[in-house]
């Protein structure tokens, strides 16, 4: 039987994992709010088969994306746009040049699929193009150039956005 | 300006900007029901399973406590198909569980779903369809062979037809009415419940599959 104070306490340790899935995943604050509740459930009815061979973090990782991408919402008030109200606004100051680039590369990443975003999320945790792949159930050369891809799109449409601006 | 040149900023921003929740709000979400389509399924099941027995067992009561033979028949007949849907939801609520249970990749995670739903929406749907023509031929052959006569059914028959044949219209004209907006109706129905989902993690595992 799996101790639910030992659960509370991995996942205290750990929820930055799963609001960065929530941040990436859902727009509005009150999706990402019930998202945060939905990937806390799932992680506790699957914790009594996590039996440590594998990382905690690995395993929530794998648990609240399977849970994000398999999360929708009936309807939207307003397209999913990828929101960059998460980054802390300074309005005495002009936004340097790294900062407008950080939020075009934000929204860039918010226009992403669910699948792409998943990728994303794991690259820029430093998994290795094997471990996504396993993560993901495809190989690591798909990985690859899925990744490749994603890349391109994401200069691509981060230039857009700062010749718009 | 390359991801991987803003990787680290990218991955603290996403990181930061969060209400962080004590151990006691997280034991709180413990207590939460979950929202998820799975979750939905799960509990749509267990209301179909509770549904079931009840009529199961409305069905036999009826059998073996209606007054005409053919109603009889006709109510057993439909209490042993209702206990065999009856497994079957039971097994497919148990998949289900076993799929919340487990942490699968994302792929066969997606393909667990779509295949547990398509399965509960063919199922329900041949369930449903077949119930058509036993209610139909039961009902002809039952009715025909009952000893005994229901004096409200005759007298609406007398009233409202003259001849044998008006009968044999109405009859064939009723089913074939009846048969087609069942079709259409369940149709509708399953696509409305799992329909547009059913798509979204298609297309999610379509995209997985694209190299």
């Amino acid at each position: 039987m799996a101790s639910e104070k030992e659960f509370i306490s991995l996942l205290n340790q750990h929820q930055k994992i799963v609001y960065k899935v929530c941040n990436l995943y859902m727009d509005r604050h009150s999706d990402r709010e019930d998202l945060f509740q939905e990937i806390t459930l799932q992680a506790w009815k699957a914790y009594g088969n996590f039996r440590g061979d594998a990382k905690f973090s690995t395993w929530l990782y794998r648990v609240a994306l399977n849970t994000a991408i398999t999360f929708f919402r009936k309807e939207k008030k307003k397209p999913e746009i990828f929101s960059t109200d998460i980054i802390p606004e300074q309005p005495e100051e002009p936004d340097t040049l790294i900062e407008e680039q950080v939020k075009a590369m934000y929204a860039a990443i918010g226009d992403l699929s669910k699948i792409d975003k998943a990728i994303i999320m794991l690259y820029l945790e430093d998994y290795s193009y094997a471990e996504i792949g396993e993560m993901m159930g495809i190989t690591a050369n798909n990985v690859a150039v899925k990744m490749s891809r994603i890349k391109i799109k994401l200069k691509e449409e981060t230039q857009k956005q700062l010749a718009t601006n | 300006m390359e991801l991987d040149e803003l990787k680290s900023l990218i991955n603290h921003k996403l990181s930061t900007d969060h209400t962080t929740r004590s151990a006691e709000d997280i034991a709180v979400l413990l207590t939460k029901k979950t929202g998820s389509v799975i979750g939905k399924l799960k509990r749509s099941l267990r209301i179909e399973i509770i549904s079931c027995i009840v009529v199961i067992v409305l069905f036999f009561y009826l059998g073996f406590a209606g007054g005409y033979r053919s109603l009889q028949i006709y109510f057993s007949v439909f209490g042993v198909l209702s206990f065999i849907f009856l497994g079957f939801i039971i097994y497919l609520l148990r998949r289900t569980i076993q799929l919340s249970a487990t942490t699968l990749p994302v792929k066969s995670n997606l393909q667990t779903i779509v295949n547990i739903i398509e399965e509960f929406n063919r199922r329900y749907f041949q369930f449903n369809m077949a119930l058509i023509p036993i209610c139909f031929i039961f009902s002809f052959i039952l009715g025909y062979n009952e000893p005994k006569h229901i004096p409200e059914l005759d007298n609406f028959a007398k009233n409202l037809f003259s001849a044998k044949w008006q009968v044999i219209v109405f009859g064939v004209v009723y089913m074939i009415l009846l048969s087609v907006g069942a079709y259409f109706f369940t149709k509708w129905y399953l696509r409305k419940l799992y329909g547009r989902y059913i798509d979204q993690l298609k297309e999610c595992i379509r995209e997985l599959g694209a190299e």
